[in-house]
């Protein structure tokens, strides 16, 4: 029976996330495989803006604090100057979908040999709740309180869907944190993702689909309820790519 | 001695590669030049024009007002900079795009029909040697065995047929240039 | 003596770059700097380097971000329009404390203005280079051979101070061919990367972090750090050239390439009896304060900015070196109109003969 201990990449201070929120969650999948793979000290965490931001203040490996939604330019700074590194960025939705779109559509259409770790939990959750790309038709948030509507604000971006029409990107996968399952799926995905970089085998993207207890305005317990019946059943978890098992540059 | 060259045509005339050959071989002689390329938004056909200045001294400015030789190979070019040649200057124009040059009274024209000199030569893209080597003729800007050098640094590797139909442009232009010296 | 050759400006400061050790560029296509991504693109893999054509502006700035904090020495380069959109990137580098070269061949504006060269980011050179008040050094080579010295050392500076450094050349100058003398290829080690960068290469064996964001009382102490480095600065590394200006009672002040088409102006003057001089700043930021306080107002009758843009945009620094003790005329222009030798000289003349208008 495996032990159950503190991850090394993670410091040990009380966590700053909200209590019931699965960003916790999501950095302790990332930096449980990180220790399981022996990537502590070659590992860098490219860390953007947002509620993922908090991670500067909990983090023990190597990171770079980037501007919002730059951090695919970042990491790609980064890989090509020092590519025997482990490297990933974790973004938030409103990071990558919205003001980061260009940088993580032309990364993952390059290819870049790096990977992106996607939480969406459908809001900006550090600046208030507001709407995201990804907050779902009816979804109330502070700046549509009466429901997204598609008529002024369009549709929740799949960005799963969306980097699966490049040819370039080596693996993309959507998981879902609310339920024993998706966590263990996840937590496989980060690995088999960080596995493909170390072989060089080019652009994986991991989503992985959290809560925001405190701007959806529910107890721990009503988001993972939440997320069964409205989150997943839009963004279909799932493994849209995978050529890891191809060679590498094929 | 400092002497500023405007060389102004359309694009596709050779007329940059033209002042960078010049700029480049006044260099090899020991003397000193820039060479200042402007362009319109077009990427094909629309005007082209450069600035050469030679001089014995570093140049200082590379931004002449004037010129004292102006070349122009069409005939929007001529009347666009021919009120840039200075007094005393020399124009040289090609004859067979440029038809309303009509000589000041205080500049030395050169007309001389250098698309069909180029046709004779064997190919139009000669143009610009011709004229290279009627400016040489005319002016002692540079030395012609520096210029032969040049071209065959340019020309002498890619293939001999292209060196020697430029060399022949080359003296054709020359022989003109010569006329007017 | 190093290897001459006949060069683009644009073309030299990508040499320079690359013999300084530069091996990450990352740009986006942009009149009238084109040059420099084209030359780096084939030259930065022959070194061992990367180059990347970027989605944008904003991503190239913030690829040199990154490959800036591996302590790699790491470039990018644009025109006015683009290097607004790097505004915030160049904030960036200067909050994480990153040392980058930014290259700026300045065309007309505001706007999309003009592809034609002008210098009209004077301004958001020397005072905002981006949000958080923040400066850069910035030097303003007036030919290809002095871009080629600027951009060789520029990386030094940078890594000093941990400070992105800016070199602001106009369009012209980018694009005029000059013959340049070109230095030899500076080697760096492993060794060699700094200790504060996130390379493990340099045998780094403990955590390292860096970050554009931090809590309040740090902030303020990198502010006041800032400040103190903006003074050092002043005191050690202004770069001037002065020219006749001893016993003038006109001095023209200008930069790049309008001092270029300046000097030859006040060349003809003196031959011609008239005490005319010239103060060149080479840094913009910091700029040569004490050159143009420290005249001799008794003696001198007016300052002469000359600049490729209107209105000047020096204006304001050298009023506040001059204090009102003489007048300060301007002569410009601009919107990619160039700047010509006789031109300058016909409006300096007319000024020192009585008939310029005092804008000052």
């Amino acid at each position: 029976m495996a032990e159950y201990k503190r991850s090394t990449m993670i410091a040990d201070s009380p966590s700053g996330y909200c209590p019931g929120c699965l960003h916790s969650l999501a950095t302790r999948l990332i930096s449980d495989v990180i220790d399981e793979l022996g990537q502590g000290d070659n590992s860098l965490n490219v860390i953007s803006v947002g509620c993922s931001a908090l991670n500067l203040l909990y983090w023990s490996g190597d990171y770079l604090g980037v501007a919002h939604g730059r951090a695919p330019a970042s990491a790609t700074g980064i890989k090509r100057t020092n590519p025997e590194r482990l490297v990933f960025t974790y973004q938030g939705d409103g990071d990558l979908a919205a003001i980061g779109l260009a940088e993580i559509m032309s990364a993952a259409n390059r290819g870049e040999n790096f990977t992106v770790i996607f939480a969406n939990n459908q809001t900006y959750g550090m600046t208030g709740g507001q709407m995201a790309p990804t907050t779902l038709i009816g979804q109330k948030t502070t700046t549509t309180i009466y429901g997204r509507d598609p008529a002024t604000t369009g549709y929740p971006m799949k960005m799963c869907e969306i980097l699966s029409t490049l040819e370039a990107p080596a693996y993309i996968a959507r998981f879902a944190l609310n339920n024993p399952k998706g966590v263990r799926d996840a937590r496989a995905g980060i690995k088999k993702a960080f596995e493909a970089q170390l072989a060089g085998k080019g652009f994986t993207f991991v989503e992985l689909l959290t809560n925001c207890p405190t701007n959806w305005h529910m107890t721990p317990l009503q988001t993972l309820d939440y997320m069964n019946t409205n989150t997943i059943p839009y963004f279909k978890p799932g493994v849209y790519r995978d050529r890891t098992s191809e060679e590498a540059g094929a | 001695m400092k002497q500023t060259f405007v060389f102004s045509g359309s694009g596709g005339q050779g007329i940059m590669s033209a002042g960078i050959t010049l700029a480049q071989t006044a260099i090899a002689m020991g003397r000193h030049a820039t060479y200042l390329p402007e362009y319109g938004p077009e990427q094909r056909g629309g005007s082209a024009k450069c600035t050469v200045v030679i001089s014995d001294d570093p140049i200082v400015s590379p931004l002449p007002r004037r010129c004292d030789i102006l070349i122009t190979m069409n005939e929007l070019s001529y009347r666009k900079f021919e009120e840039d040649l200075k007094p005393d200057g020399v124009l040289l124009a090609n004859s067979c795009l440029v038809k309303s040059a009509e000589p000041r009274d205080d500049i030395t024209l050169i007309s001389a029909a250098v698309d069909d000199i180029a046709l004779e030569v064997g190919n139009p893209k000669t143009a610009n040697v011709i004229l290279l080597g009627i400016l040489i003729g005319a002016t002692d800007v540079v030395r012609l065995d520096v210029f032969e050098e040049s071209l065959k640094v340019k020309f002498g590797a890619k293939s001999p047929e292209v060196l020697a139909m430029n060399l022949d442009a080359l003296s054709k232009g020359y022989a003109l240039g010569q006329q007017y010296k | 003596m190093g290897e001459k050759r006949f060069m683009k400006g644009n073309e030299a400061i990508a040499e320079a770059a690359v013999r300084a050790g530069c091996r990450f560029f990352a740009g986006y296509p942009i009149t009238p700097q084109n040059e420099i991504p084209e030359y780096l693109s084939w030259r930065l893999p022959e070194v061992g380097g990367s180059y990347v054509q970027g989605e944008s502006e904003i991503a190239s700035v913030n690829m040199v971000y990154g490959a800036a904090a591996m302590g790699t020495r790491s470039m990018t380069s644009s025109s006015g329009p683009g290097i607004s959109l790097k505004a915030e990137g160049i904030s960036y580098l200067a909050a994480a404390m990153l040392p980058a070269l930014i290259v700026n061949i300045s065309r007309g504006g505001p706007g999309l203005g003009s592809i034609q060269p002008a210098q009209s980011d004077y301004l958001q050179a020397t005072k905002a280079l981006g949000h958080g008040g923040f400066h850069a050094m910035v030097f303003a080579p007036a030919s290809a051979q002095e871009a080629v010295d600027v951009v060789y050392e520029a990386w030094d500076y940078a890594e000093r101070d941990r400070n992105p450094v800016l070199v602001l050349m106009d369009g012209c100058l980018g694009n005029i061919m000059e013959e340049v003398e070109l230095p030899p290829m500076r080697e760096f080690t492993d060794e060699d990367i700094p200790e504060w960068s996130l390379s493990r290469r340099n045998g780094r064996d403990y955590q390292g972090n860096i970050t554009p964001i931090y809590t309040e009382p740090i902030l303020e102490g990198l502010n006041a750090m800032a400040g103190e480095m903006y003074k050092a600065w002043e005191e050690d590394d202004v770069k001037v050239e002065e020219f006749l200006v001893e016993d003038a009672e006109y001095v023209v002040v200008a930069y790049g390439i309008a001092a270029r088409v300046a000097k030859e102006a006040v060349m003809e003057l003196r031959d011609k009896g008239f005490k005319v001089g010239l103060i060149r700043p080479i840094t913009l930021y910091p700029f040569p304060k004490k050159s143009i306080h420290d005249l001799d107002y008794s003696r001198v009758k007016g300052i002469i900015d000359v600049e490729m843009t209107i209105p000047a945009q020096m204006h304001d620094d050298i009023a506040q070196q001059v204090m009102e003790r003489c007048p300060i005329f301007e002569y410009g222009r601009s919107g990619g109109c160039l700047l010509d030798d006789e031109g300058v000289y016909e409006a300096i003349y007319d000024i020192v003969t009585g008939g310029g208008a005092d804008n000052g």
